[in-house]
């Protein structure tokens, strides 16, 4: 969504992530009560109010004088392949104790395949793809767990 | 934009796979493949060096590799949580170090308790030591506390984090001398290190490794060992200068709560055996560390006895409620 | 300067076989975001059990040059420093490459880093006990002051929205003390949750926050990932070669920079980086172009990141203390062989110090052919992989890599909830990179000033130690001048306007 309207707007925004901010803050400098040692709480407490300080700065400047900069947002994409992305990375975090990492690797590898086609699947495509996605993780998997070393997850379903 | 679930594309995808799972092989005798063993702390460190240490007699005594990963995160907590969710095969084994495991349950829910760590072999310790730079205006360790008797607060040690050996040394040696000196905290032993061969501060609560290691710049007033240290027999331990101090940074191995108590017993001779290695013996005191051998039978006592008193010293400095 | 014999010593077939293989291995690893250089070298540990010491050092050396190197590969490219060294090179790496100039900023890259490598070993090579005492002068107070410097970059990273860059930072600076704190051993910001105890990784946290957002909007849209103007055009060396000669002055400052801070302990490549470029920029006749794809930017970071190479081996082989993350493990394989580090390791072992030297210049200079092929089949590939492929290449990517720094599924987990984060923030103008830099150099401060006030309360010299030493009145007097120097700049272009 383009910002269309011709007038400036309030950098709404960055009023909200502010208030977030503050919000944040203030849990921050709550938890630091139960720390018992100075050396561990001095500096985030400082930080925290720096934060709650520089976030009403910004509401401030931006109620006072509206309109000087609002971000520019681009426009025009596909949200739901962007939330299926991140889902997809999530849920084969999820699923990685249980199944382990090659095969996680694997259904994820795909379903990102499809959520990032843009062209149509032809033969060649559909044939070429898969042995593209398993050489890939394969790959991968062989390079971090044989020659890094690396304990990848097996996963309980297949101990 | 709609994504279209493509059903051929995905069978193409399971075949493939399947085609390239490889198959489990099972073994009865121990071990038969390399055993893994986690470090819980990034590389570069002591508890990797002496793991290392280990490593070629593990493979010349066994014929399996053992084959160290990292797991660093929390001064170790991360990866002791994690210790009981591994396979209990004997294929997975874990370095412990003290005083962690006992202070860090004590402080905060780490998602671990001492008792939950099944060790099975307490093999060496790196004691505790006093380290000046060798231009020191302190000769011996009474000069010292005379120093620190009459200028409360003023000496400055630096030292590897807060609850550590180093620091539950400093505080158990303040109590007996009866002084009141200032810990300054570093990130490991190295930047401790740092800030003495860099005069930041006037003395560091370090190890007897740090002595062999700097042994060109810098001299130890006493070392809190039994007996003298083999490799630096002219420096005095604190039990001869009148203060029962033995402590350092104890390392062990320890297996998932699974693991079959057969296992247990034999990789507990195991370890002992590679500690039997006179050459392995000589490489590691060559470092300045100092060996033990606590096994599996001797484990649980030695972890109370342990904990009596690294908690007795937390609790009077605060660190623990 | 050391003798000519350990030179010839260091030019067997063995050795340059070592170099040659390590900077490959390095390069490749170095590349993978989220293995880094400390990780190249302590795979190679086991192996070099068997070597003589100074072909150990050769090889362990050859590829932490390379992983350094390696990094600015997927900066460039993917906008994701593959290392923390490349923080900085992200800033001007991706811009070119998104305007179809990949090619070239890989091969500025290179020359840069073979020109800040030769710089750190030429130092090592000469100057290093002398140089090891100013390892030593550096106290807290100065790392304090260091960090804040770098906290300075902030005003010149966030683009006319100073208040936005400072919360960034803040945010970052409170992300970077979740967990247990590395001192003081008090659990902070994990709210019972078992997952913070362990803080949030610098690396994978700079995946999320770089990588992610690339990935979220290259998804969104069926446009190429980089621009692709023209056919790849070969190396484009000698357009490299021409425009750093046109630097030349600003990539010999970055590597010194990169030596100087090599050398202290608890700094290492990222400082390096972003000290250099905030200071080629400011200095910089083109400083208004530096982050939209400037290629005196690359210069200056990736110069000064290799040099941090020869630079961190410095303290290293002189007192025993590891100058960065990858010289600790390189120092832990050198006392399991039985060396012992320290000033004598110059005069009593030279051969073994100075036959290594010799390697790792043999190693650098075997980084531009190896870093030119290698940069330009990465380029290619990067451009010519259809998206469905490279997508999901690039997630699996940042998955086993954010995985493999702590063998950690949550580590995965919190690098993609910060990716999102980051992707959020972005869009209401919030730039990562100061978050970033609130994460890095977070730590560094807060230790650095509990340290000071410690020892200053201690000494009952508070004020004295904040703001009595030379070297922090030195560091004090950069932070006010590149805070002022946009102002003063103005002032006097507004003055020469009148005249």
């Amino acid at each position: 969504m383009t910002t269309r309207s011709p007038q400036p707007k309030r950098d709404i925004g960055g009023m909200a992530t502010a208030c977030v901010f503050i919000v944040l803050s203030c849990i921050a400098l709550w938890d630091t009560t139960t720390m018992m040692d100075s050396d561990s709480y001095v500096f985030p407490r400082a930080i925290a109010i720096a934060l709650i300080v520089f976030s009403l700065l910004l509401i401030l400047y931006n109620l006072i004088r509206p309109g000087e900069r609002a971000p520019v947002t681009a426009g025009g994409e596909s949200t739901p392949r962007r939330v299926m992305l991140v889902a997809v990375m999530l849920l084969s975090c999820f699923a990685m104790p249980w199944l382990g990492f090659l095969l996680c690797g694997m259904v994820s590898f795909g379903l990102l395949m499809m959520v990032s086609m843009y062209e149509p699947w032809t033969t060649k495509r559909r044939l070429i793809y898969p042995v593209v996605a398993v050489a890939v993780v394969a790959g991968f998997y062989t390079l971090f767990s044989t020659f890094l070393m690396v304990p990848l997850p097996v996963g309980f379903l297949f101990e | 934009m709609r994504v279209k679930i493509d059903t051929r594309f995905l069978i193409g995808l399971i075949s493939a796979f399947l085609l390239s799972v490889a198959s489990f092989v099972h073994a009865d005798d121990y071990p038969t493949k390399p055993v893994s063993y986690v470090i819980p702390f990034g590389p570069g460190g002591e508890s990797d060096i002496t793991a290392r240490h280990q490593q070629p007699y593990f493979k010349k005594l066994y014929g399996q590799d053992l084959v160290i990963s990292y797991k660093p995160g929390g001064g170790g907590a991360v990866g002791w949580a994690q210790l009981n969710k591994m396979k209990g095969d004997g294929y997975n084994i874990m370095g412990i170090n003290l005083p962690h495991i006992i202070i860090q349950p004590n402080q905060k829910d780490v998602g671990f308790k001492t008792e939950d760590i099944t060790g099975v072999f307490m093999f060496h310790y790196t004691p505790d030591a006093i380290v000046v730079n060798n231009d020191s205006e302190f000769q011996t360790l009474a000069e010292m506390v005379a120093y620190a008797k009459e200028n409360p607060g003023k000496l400055t040690f630096s030292g590897s984090g807060k609850g550590t050996a180093n620091h539950l040394a400093q505080l158990r040696f303040d109590k007996m001398a009866g002084i009141k000196t200032t810990y300054v905290a570093f990130k490991g032993t190295g930047k401790a290190v740092a800030a003495l061969l860099g005069d930041q501060v006037r003395a560091e609560w370090g190890y007897t490794s740090v002595g062999a290691q700097h042994a060109e710049n810098v001299r130890m007033l006493a070392v809190a060992m039994e007996e003298r240290h083999p490799k630096f027999p002219d420096v005095p331990t604190f039990k001869e200068l009148g203060y029962d101090l033995v402590s350092g940074a104890y390392r062990g191995i320890a297996v998932p709560q699974s693991t079959p108590e057969p296992i247990r017993r034999q990789l507990s001779e195991m370890i002992g055996e590679i500690n039997a290695d006179p050459e392995f013996r000589a490489r590691m005191e060559n470092d300045g560390m100092a060996l033990l051998d606590v096994d599996y039978d001797g484990y649980t006592e030695f972890i109370e006895k342990m904990s009596a008193i690294y908690l007795e010293a937390a609790r009077e400095a605060n660190i623990i409620q | 300067m050391p003798g000519f014999e350990y030179l010839v010593a260091a030019l067997t077939l063995w050795h340059i076989f070592l170099a040659l293989s390590g900077v490959i291995a390095g390069t490749v690893i170095g590349s993978l975001p989220g293995l880094t250089a400390t990780m190249a070298v302590a795979v190679l540990v086991p192996i070099t059990f068997s070597m003589a010491p100074s072909s150990a050092l050769i090889l362990m050396g050859a590829i932490y040059t390379g992983a350094i190197y390696g990094g600015a590969y997927a900066a460039i490219l993917l906008n994701t420093p593959g290392t923390p060294s490349a923080i900085a090179t992200t800033f001007d790496g991706f811009p070119m490459a998104r305007r179809g100039e990949g090619d070239l900023a890989i091969s500025i890259a290179c020359l840069a880093s073979v020109t800040g490598g030769f710089v750190g070993a030429a130092f090592l090579l000469m100057l290093s006990p002398p140089l090891a005492k100013v390892a030593l002068a550096f106290g807290p107070v100065e790392y304090f002051w260091l960090a804040v410097f770098g906290l300075t970059l902030i005003s010149a990273l966030s683009e006319g929205n100073l208040l936005k860059g400072l919360m960034g930072a803040c945010f970052g600076l409170l992300l970077a003390s979740v967990g247990i704190a590395e001192i003081s051993a008090d659990v902070r910001f994990t709210f019972g949750s078992q997952v913070l105890l362990g803080g949030i990784e610098t690396v994978s946290a700079l995946i999320g926050l770089y990588c992610i957002p690339v990935l979220i909007d290259l998804v969104a849209t069926p446009d190429k990932h980089l621009k692709v103007t023209h056919q790849p055009r070969g190396f484009r060396f000698f357009e490299a070669l021409a425009i750093s000669w046109k630097a030349k002055l600003s990539l010999l400052r970055s590597s010194v920079i990169g030596t100087l801070v090599g050398i202290l302990p608890g700094a290492g490549g990222s400082i390096a980086g972003l000290v250099a470029y905030s200071e080629a920029r400011r200095t910089s006749s083109r400083r208004e172009h530096f982050g939209k794809g400037e290629p005196e930017g690359i210069l200056a970071t990736e110069s000064a990141n290799n040099a941090t190479v020869g630079g961190g081996f410095i303290p290293t082989l002189v007192l025993g203390i590891p100058g960065t993350p990858p010289d600790a493990v390189i120092l832990g394989a050198l006392l399991i062989q039985g060396v012992r580090t320290g000033p004598s390791l110059f005069t009593e072992g030279g051969s073994i110090v100075y036959t290594f030297i010799y390697g790792l210049f043999i190693a650098t200079a075997l980084m531009l052919p190896v870093g030119l092929v290698i940069g330009r089949y990465a380029y290619r590939t990067i451009i010519t992989v259809p998206k469905a492929v490279l997508v999901p290449t690039v997630a699996f990517m940042t998955m086993i890599g954010t995985y493999a720094i702590r063998n950690s599924v949550s580590d995965i987990i919190i690098m993609i909830v910060l990716g999102v984060i980051g992707w959020i923030l972005n869009r209401f103008g919030f730039s990562p990179s100061p978050i970033v830099l609130g994460l890095i150099l977070g730590r560094i401060a807060e230790q650095g000033f509990v340290q000071a006030w410690t020892i200053g309360a201690a000494t009952g010299e508070l004020w004295k130690m904040f703001f009595g030493r030379p070297i922090s009145l030195a560091i004090i007097v950069f932070i006010l001048f590149s805070l002022s120097y946009p102002l003063l700049r103005a002032r006097w272009s507004r003055r020469a306007g009148r005249t």
